[in-house]
């Protein structure tokens, strides 16, 4: 549809489109508003307020330190968590139940949760042969020097752990613990035997 | 003080015409080819083995491929020839400096060519819609400012002062994409940024793209497009006004899925910020409905049936943005087919459903009347049309199936994966009908621009050939 000569012999343009003064409605506004409310209370609630650290699936600083260690001890616990997963639990299981014909469980055995922890830090650090009794259970199987490779603070971080997972709850084992008995066994290859155990001091 | 004399549409015509040629019929061969990649990238998923012994087919290539040359191919160079119309029509203005115009559109296609070697022989980027190599986005850029210098200094000379909506959504859209694109080239190709911000920019700008860009562009067209072929005024220029602002206020904080791993405040805004889009979106739709109801205009398959689709298309993929922005819901649609159906259906569903009815709008009279064959156009619209549903809706509900198979730990995922094989079936069949549609496109508007050549030829030979009148000596 190109432009025609009128009669008087000028050129008539073809009309373009034009736009009316009609006002934008009332309720475009409001539910423009009530969205941006709702999306301010989502923000709100959801974006940390520019916080660089907080992340999904955390919604403010509180959260993410809520979800801390919150003191060294924690800390401490939540390291020897890690490293039973990955050391013991293969035969202690994670749930500390042990495994019939692989290892004793830990939950709630006497020798985890005896008043003193001498007899307990030797376990690891050169191993355990011989029948041993659990929990009112027999178990005749061996240990290998599971210890021995890790330092103090990680054996006292695995052995903590045991003593207060699984509704286990005593003291703490400390990285000066472990390092006196480590240098008493030194140069020690022999696994301990039950009986030879229990004549150490508790 | 003599008043200058308005240009005649003639000379507007004339001036367009060129330009337009290019950036329309380089835009048509990209997007059929764009949709035969589509095939081939959406057969993978029947037969993963069909191509597997060609790198150049394999997903990894063909996908982008896809996705580039359907934005960058066409999207873009069909935006800014519709815009260029706009501006020297609405201007009552001729295009200035129609053969640099022309230029840049060459350069531009051949940008895309080296884009499109660079994907397919395996050296795309790897960032989401910003797949071509770094040689292609320096090409890309430096044409499509070619085109905006001139298509600024077009609106600069108009003879009409007075403002249409079209105008600002096409001025807007010539700002916005070399703002964003030269950014997100800059910090991800050329001096790229470290760890998360890499994610953040890139999604920053296909959010840009896909939904600032694309709506911008075709938003002038509709604006334009509706009120030119039912003769109803628009309404009107104040809802038009609130789309711009909401748009570009709202649309430019999109495009960050809610599950990414960036700082919290990120996703959140953006998730928000995608909701508030419903805005825009309503407001369009009330200007539509405001604008053709009462009209008498027949739809038949024409450039009004295509933008009126196109208006529905966008509404309906703006519900899916933004329900897909909540937390609730993308924890099941994320990582699934929900989010390339939405894209699918804003892409082809909306944009180019836009620039087909502009563009058969304006391409008649550019050629002269007769020469665009109007069946060719309706099989066209019969083709694209369903295509786009069945490429689309099976995409949106086999994503929210798959995503509550996937956060159901007891189902294996090979059981998650083949519980899309059914929408996957419809969608390939979708994209058949698409493809058999833009080679229509592609030839109709090929045989338009033939016979325009072929009339202008024999009209020069005819000259060239008369008769003298014998015996009057010059």
């Amino acid at each position: 549809m190109n432009a025609e000569p009128s009669q008087s012999g000028r050129v008539v343009l073809e009309t373009e489109p034009t736009a009316t003064g009609l006002t934008v409605p009332m309720w475009l506004i409001a539910a423009m508003l009530v969205l941006l409310f709702l999306g301010a209370w989502y923000f709100d609630a959801r974006g940390g307020w520019f916080e660089a650290k907080v992340y999904e699936p955390y919604h403010s600083v509180a959260d993410v330190a809520r979800f801390q260690p919150r003191s060294g001890g924690d800390a401490v616990l939540l390291r020897g968590k890690v490293l039973y997963e990955q050391n013991c639990a293969l035969c202690h299981n994670p749930d500390g139940m042990g495994k019939l014909a692989q290892a004793p469980p830990l939950a709630g055995s006497e020798w985890v949760l005896a008043a003193g922890v001498n007899r307990l830090i030797r376990i690891p650090q050169v191993g355990l042969a011989g029948p041993i009794e659990v929990k009112g259970q027999l178990w005749n199987l061996n240990m290998a020097a599971m210890g021995v490779m890790y330092p103090d603070e990680d054996l006292a971080a695995v052995l903590s752990y045991i003593r207060n997972a699984w509704g286990n709850k005593a003291s703490v084992v400390t990285a000066e613990q472990v390092k006196k008995v480590r240098t008493e066994l030194a140069g020690r290859s022999q696994p301990y035997a039950p009986d030879e155990l229990k004549k150490e001091a508790e | 003080m003599t008043a200058i004399p308005p240009t005649s549409q003639q000379q507007i015509d004339n001036s367009c015409r060129l330009p337009l040629f290019a950036l329309f019929g380089g835009a048509a061969v990209w997007l059929a080819l764009s949709s035969v990649f589509g095939v081939f990238a959406s057969l993978t998923f029947h037969k993963p083995s069909m191509f597997a012994d060609c790198a150049m087919l394999s997903y990894g290539r063909a996908f982008p491929a896809w996705a580039n040359l359907l934005v960058y191919g066409f999207c873009l160079p069909a935006g800014l020839g519709v815009g260029l119309w706009l501006l020297a029509r609405l201007g009552r203005v001729e295009l200035a400096k129609p053969w640099l115009i022309v230029v840049g559109a060459k350069l531009w296609h051949a940008g895309v060519l080296v884009g499109l070697i660079g994907i397919l022989a395996g050296q795309s980027t790897g960032f989401e819609w910003l797949e071509m190599p770094r040689p292609a986005a320096v090409i890309l850029f430096l044409a499509f400012m070619l085109i905006t210098v001139w298509a600024y200094v077009t609106y600069t000379r108009r003879t009409e002062a007075s403002l249409y909506p079209s105008q600002w959504f096409v001025l807007a859209a010539l700002l916005w994409f070399p703002w964003i694109f030269s950014t997100a080239t800059l910090l991800l190709q050329i001096l790229p940024v470290r760890g998360v911000v890499q994610a953040s920019v890139a999604w920053w700008f296909a959010g840009n793209l896909l939904n600032v860009w694309l709506t911008l562009a075709g938003l002038a067209s509709t604006f334009y497009v509706l009120p030119k072929l039912t003769g109803r005024p628009l309404q009107s220029y104040y809802l038009a006004l609130f789309v711009f602002w909401t748009l570009i206020l709202f649309g430019t904080w999109t495009g960050i899925p809610a599950a990414a791993a960036l700082p919290a405040w990120m996703p959140t805004l953006s998730g928000a910020a995608s909701v508030m889009m419903l805005i825009p979106a309503l407001a369009v739709v009330a200007i539509v409905i405001l604008t053709v109801r009462g009209s008498q205009t027949p739809c038949g398959g024409g450039p009004l049936c295509f933008t009126k689709f196109a208006v529905g298309s966008l509404m309906l993929a703006t519900v899916l943005l933004a329900i897909s922005a909540c937390p609730q819901v993308s924890r099941v649609t994320d990582y699934t087919w929900f989010g390339h159906g939405q894209t699918v259906l804003r892409i082809y569903g909306f944009f180019t459903m836009t620039m087909f009815g502009a563009i058969y709008h304006i391409m008649p009279q550019l050629v002269g009347p007769g020469r665009v064959c109007p069946r060719w156009m309706r099989i066209n619209f019969w083709l694209v049309m369903p295509g786009i549903l069945l490429l689309a809706l099976p995409l949106v509900f086999g994503g929210i199936a798959q995503g509550l198979k996937f956060i159901d730990a007891t189902i294996p995922f090979v059981d998650v994966s083949k519980s899309t094989l059914m929408a996957f079936r419809i969608s390939t069949l979708g994209e058949f009908f698409i493809a058999v549609g833009n080679l229509i496109f592609l030839f109709n508007l090929l045989a338009a621009m033939v016979g325009y050549y072929r009339s202008v030829g024999k009209t020069a030979f005819a000259e060239a050939t008369a008769l003298q009148p014998v015996g009057v000596k010059p």
